[in-house]
């Protein structure tokens, strides 16, 4: 083998959790996969930098202006960038924040004026740079990761689905929430995942996002029907991870 | 054919003999619902099952299934059929499972189907309760079911066993069965005749009537987007389908660059990116873009496209698809009586 492929980790707004399923891929598949790359940046696990990458692995969302700098610059450094967990492919969890003004007060208290805090809308890192694949889920699916760089590697045409959970959830034969006289937003959601939710009793919350075309009036019609949701909460369902899809939508 | 009997304490002791030397596959409960699982002991069996979540298919040919193995130039089959027996299949299964042997068998053979197909053993058995959304009794009516080896059918005190193929007389042999009485012959021609009239929905027109008809509304696109108004593209009919046999085939590289294997996974036409292809050079073009166009293709592939290919419907009434729609939208006796009534 030639050059190795060199791989660059960064982080913004979350929790690091994305990078942490990073180094809890396991021995075999982390040292199969350092055959055919070599980490120059990664904050987690070593404190070299690089001037230039062929990946960069981005976590978190942009919710700062401070932060737009750092990000061009990981684009211009970068010859693909890859955004890894909701909150880099779509705000993720940070988004809540996004319909609401009191959240420093409410999260803080007395230190909610803390400089840090200062922010923005929550919103995907594609805000601000070209995002060449988008790597959903939270926290984002390890072996996921591990396919889209080896298909990089290897030069095939990485694929992330564009259905919805329910195609996992009846491979699987999971009873539907809805069956149970529970809500879901499976239907509208990115499948990819493996549906682990519903099969042990939570509804799909969307973690990986929307499909390309979210039937969401047909979503609010079943909530409110069958799940027996006041049209209000039916109509902000979507909010834990996809409140901007939600905003996109309307 | 012969009919015979065994006592309820003799089946159990005979299934429990079975599970010991072969692969069972049959009935289970899932929470409310029920599906075909390995059978790990006769005390988990529910013959008493309305309707399983997948359809029993998925023992011949599974959601995802490894097509080959490869390693540089050198290519190996991952075929591993061993021998089962899928017990306790209901009549509309048996129907769903003949039309694929013959799909399956037309111009380029499925070798992966027609190989575990060979090695499976199909012991139906009656319906003994009916499913809320059935209408099994009402569409393709001129089909029989065929291709089982056998049939048991509760009677009192046991079941009544028509042996159909070699294959069931030699599991005969495996327990203690008795010739059936005239009487429990007719207890169990009763039984199977009065789930007949049990469904609760029923199609009202013949199988000719409807191909000749639903075809004929192809080109009414306000109709199809009224139908699919509500639908969320999410696939759930097809995947719970009985006589779906679509599927996507990908591969799968190991880390090394040059060892994989090629899968082939379950895939549904109501699925955006189903009709999705490569125009080469990273464009693409979906050629059932438009979500009615696609619920109008699912109508017209059970209804009427295939209907010479199999003498009948791809559609056997067992209802799995209207009961897993969520907005209720998916099924063929609705969809269906109102195209016939427009």
């Amino acid at each position: 083998m030639s050059k190795k492929v060199t791989v660059a980790s960064f982080d913004f707004t979350s929790c690091e959790g994305c990078q942490i399923e990073l180094t809890n891929m396991g021995e075999h598949v982390f040292m199969g996969l350092l055959n055919h790359i070599e980490f120059v940046e990664f904050r987690e696990a070593m404190s070299e930098k690089a001037d230039a990458y062929d990946i960069a692995l981005v976590e978190g969302s942009y919710s700062r202006e401070i932060d737009r700098e750092r990000l061009l610059e990981i684009r211009r450094k970068a010859k693909i960038v890859i955004a890894m967990g909701a909150c880099a492919t779509c705000g993720g969890i940070n988004a809540l924040k996004n319909h609401q003004n009191d959240w420093a007060e409410n999260v803080y208290g007395d230190k909610a004026s803390m400089p840090h805090l200062a922010s923005a809308k929550a919103l995907p890192i594609s805000a601000v740079i070209k995002v060449d694949y988008e790597l959903p889920g939270c926290p984002m699916n390890k072996e996921e990761l591990v396919k889209v760089v080896n298909d990089l590697v290897h030069g095939k045409a990485p694929l992330i689905p564009d259905h919805p959970v329910c195609v996992e959830c009846k491979a699987r034969e999971t009873v539907c929430r809805f069956e149970l006289g529970d809500h879901c937003m499976g239907m509208v959601s990115r499948a990819g995942c493996g549906a682990p939710c519903p099969a042990h009793g939570i509804p799909c919350e969307g973690c990986r996002g929307f499909v390309s075309h979210p039937n969401y009036a047909a979503l609010e019609k079943v909530l409110v029907e069958k799940a027996g949701f006041s049209r209000e909460r039916a109509a902000n369902k979507a909010q834990m991870f996809t409140s901007n899809y939600l905003e996109k939508l309307r | 054919m012969k009919s015979h009997f065994i006592s309820d304490s003799d089946f159990s002791k005979f299934v429990e003999s079975l599970i010991r030397s072969v692969r069972v596959v049959a009935p289970v409960a899932k929470k409310t619902k029920f599906s075909f699982e390995t059978l790990e002991s006769v005390s988990d069996l529910r013959l008493d099952y309305d309707v399983t979540i997948l359809p029993p298919k998925k023992a011949i040919m599974p959601v995802k299934q490894e097509l080959v193995r490869f390693n540089g130039n050198s290519i190996e089959s991952a075929i591993s059929a061993q021998d089962q027996v899928l017990l306790g299949v209901h009549f509309y299964d048996v129907k769903a499972i003949d039309m694929l042997d013959e799909l399956f068998s037309q111009g380029h053979k499925d070798y992966n189907w027609l190989a575990y197909r060979q090695h499976t053993t199909i012991i139906a058995s009656n319906v003994q309760k009916v499913s809320n959304r059935a209408f099994f009794a009402s569409v393709g009516q001129g089909v029989q079911a065929k291709g089982h080896d056998g049939f048991l059918t509760k009677v009192s005190g046991g079941y009544v066993f028509d042996a159909i193929s070699p294959k069931a007389e030699a599991l005969v042999k495996q327990g203690t069965f008795k010739d059936a009485s005239p009487a429990q012959v007719t207890e169990a021609k009763v039984a199977n005749e009065k789930v007949l009239k049990e469904c609760p929905e029923t199609l009202k027109h013949s199988t000719e009537a409807v191909q000749k008809k639903v075809r004929e509304a192809f080109k009414k696109e306000e109709l199809w987007k009224q139908f699919s108004d509500q639908c969320f593209s999410c696939g759930s009919c097809n995947i719970v389908c009985p006589t779906c046999y679509c599927f996507d085939v990908q591969d799968e590289w190991n880390l090394d660059g040059t060892s994989g294997k090629r899968c082939r996974t379950w895939d549904g036409c109501m699925l955006g990116e189903f009709a999705q292809v490569s125009l080469g050079g990273g464009h693409t073009e979906n050629f059932r873009e438009e979500r009615h166009t696609r619920f109008r293709h699912r109508m017209m592939r059970k209804a009427t496209y295939l209907n010479d290919k199999l003498n009948g419907p791809a559609c056997v009434g067992c209802g799995r698809c209207s009961s897993s729609c969520v907005p209720d939208i998916a099924d063929p006796v609705k969809i269906i009586n109102k195209i016939m009534e427009a």
